[in-house]
């Protein structure tokens, strides 16, 4: 009887024990953690002050970037008009001449991710597929995985920067970092994609007594067409919100508008070329995730309001991607 | 239409010995059924008839010819199919014919006139022709397995081997496979050895018969041979007081026809 209950103080003095650790543990890691915190924070020179005191001018820009007006008359709200007499001066979306259209800038952006994309996508086949180990043999295949490995590492505007030598500061400069960046990016993707790979089929392919690159294409391409066809759409969205960030370095289209405008400080003209940016981004991503889910055997494609919502935190995420 | 025999075959994954010195003689034109528990040696023992696995020892050899590695005219329907999802039920027949087209032909989809119709002719025989442009994946378990056969009998095989093929089907689906696999033999005169899980289904399209244990052939013989004491010395003491009831009850024979009247239920 006695020997239990020393049994189960034991078992007890063990658990505090072990809580005690854990406790300590946990407080060790949170300080951790804030020294990096607040060094991160020094380190960019983060500073309420600045906050408060540019407070004002960032109102004052605010209501440049949402110029106030009515609606029918009577109900208070952006003036609209604004935006679409900008829009209008500067073709950012379509005008006609003499019943000719006049591409705008929304196209020269469009077509620097498309172009980028296609351009992109043989590089990105062969790297992808010569990547996996399951059709190069192991030390060898990481020839082509680090090659994309390099490719990712520089981001698609360091990439312009890198080729500036070679087409100058332009869209054709743009498109072409967007093609190198699609071989890295939907390279490695159509490789994680052929990893997952059933056995059963290419083992089927190989008994019908196939040669090696019969087993390759029908065996394990055959098995990823839709996911690639769906990755390559993917890509595309990115790039078209890349071909976005690249005209702030100068490569054209509605980037470059929107710095132009920053730097003269017209903040009205910003927000009408954003509004453009977002009408773009949104609607290749709504036409991507459409064919995406009828290819995928009309799963439920995002809804629209969810791309809108989301719309932001896309955007930014391409600027590093 | 070829004889097969296998002498001493042995395969051993590491520690673990798969097939323990297996040797039999398959006359022309023989319905062989090979029988056991899991981890028996069946699928071994047909991966090694196929040539995708190499045994460890002995040999095998197809009119006389050894079994070097896989062969067009050695065919084999897996127990998941493994036909692609992604391509229509035809080109998946196709894909039968890749031994014998190039490279470039396969990859532009010229292949030759004659296969193209031996594709849509194995379909035939499947009972799948109206669905040849059907998407693979999109079809039910027992027609995706019958896509499988329709591309084992484009490859015009004279070694059927079927790995199982009717294990993870319904029963109904099971019989029908089984059924349009026995036609399909017969009406090419092929041989055939197929490893089945279901004694029922094995007595019922079975000719001859192989029962296997720890990689050991335990029963070799035909239908009139294959009794309960057989499927007891293969499986152990399980499953069978069913049977064995049955067996005193009626002659197995009406016994099979009675479990065949399921098969109408399917399509």
């Amino acid at each position: 009887m006695s020997t239990d209950t020393d049994r189960i103080e034991d078992a007890l003095r063990n658990i505090q024990i072990a809580k005690r650790v854990r406790l300590l543990f946990s407080i060790v890691v949170l300080v951790l953690f804030a020294w990096f915190f607040t060094n991160a924070l020094s380190e960019v020179g983060f500073s309420i002050g600045e906050i408060v005191e540019y407070w004002p001018e960032f109102t004052d820009a605010l209501g440049d970037f949402f110029p106030p007006g009515t609606l029918f008359g009577v109900i208070p709200f952006v003036d609209v008009s604004q935006y679409w007499a900008f829009i209008q001066e500067r073709n950012l979306l379509l005008q006609f001449q003499d019943g000719n259209p006049v591409l705008g800038a929304v196209f020269v952006t469009f077509a620097m991710g498309f172009a980028g994309t296609v351009l992109g996508i043989p590089g990105a086949l062969i790297l992808g597929v010569l990547g996996s180990e399951r059709v190069t043999p192991y030390p060898f295949n990481f020839i082509f995985r680090g090659t994309m490995s390099v490719i990712r590492a520089i981001p698609a505007l360091v990439w312009a920067l890198i080729y500036i030598p070679l087409g100058g500061v332009s869209p054709f400069t743009a498109t072409l970092a967007i093609g190198t960046d699609t071989m890295g990016n939907l390279g490695r993707l159509f490789t994680d994609a052929l990893e997952e790979v059933e056995d059963g089929p290419i083992e089927a392919i190989e008994s019908t007594g196939a040669n090696s690159p019969q087993k390759v294409v029908f065996g394990m391409l055959s098995q990823v067409f839709t996911p690639f066809i769906a990755w390559t759409m993917y890509i595309l969205e990115i790039n078209v919100r890349i071909g976005v960030t690249m005209g702030l370095i100068g490569g054209g289209g509605l980037g470059q508008v929107l710095q132009t405008q920053r730097g003269l400080f017209r903040y009205t003209n910003m927000m009408a070329t954003i509004l453009v940016i977002f009408m773009l981004v949104v609607s290749v991503e709504f036409v991507s995730q459409r064919v995406r889910s009828y290819i995928r055997g009309n799963e439920e494609g995002t809804s629209l309001l969810k791309l809108i919502v989301e719309f932001p935190q896309r955007m930014a995420r391409s600027i590093w991607e | 239409m070829s004889t097969i025999e296998v002498t001493n075959l042995s395969k051993s994954y590491g520690d673990v010995t798969a097939l323990d010195d297996v040797s039999f003689t398959i006359p022309d034109g023989e319905f062989v059924v090979v029988l056991g528990q899991s981890g028996a040696g069946k699928s071994t023992l047909l991966r090694c008839l196929n040539g995708i696995t190499r045994p460890t020892s002995g040999s095998i050899t197809i009119d006389d010819a050894n079994v070097m590695g896989p062969r067009n005219d050695v065919a084999m329907i897996f127990q998941q199919h493994y036909i692609l999802g992604q391509m229509s039920a035809y080109s998946n027949a196709l894909t039968g014919a890749l031994g014998r087209t190039s490279f470039l032909g396969s990859l532009l989809g010229m292949y030759d006139g004659d296969d193209k119709q031996e594709a849509l002719r194995a379909l035939e025989t499947v009972g799948l022709l109206d669905e040849a442009n059907q998407r693979a994946g999109k079809m039910s378990g027992g027609q995706q397995q019958r896509v499988g056969i329709a591309r084992a009998l484009v490859q015009n095989p004279n070694l059927l081997l079927a790995d199982e093929p009717v294990a993870s089907l319904d029963p109904a689906s099971a019989e029908t496979v089984m059924r349009y696999i026995r036609d399909a033999a017969d009406e090419r005169d092929l041989t055939t050895i197929a490893s089945l899980h279901q004694v029922n289904i094995a007595r019922e399209f079975g000719e001859r018969f192989i029962g296997m244990k720890d990689g050991q052939i335990v029963f070799d013989g035909y239908r009139e041979d294959f009794n309960v004491d057989v499927i007891d010395r293969i499986y152990g003491d399980i499953e069978t007081e069913a049977i064995r009831e049955e067996q005193t009850d009626e002659p197995p024979e009406n016994n099979a026809a009675a479990t065949s009247g399921a098969r109408s239920h399917e399509y």
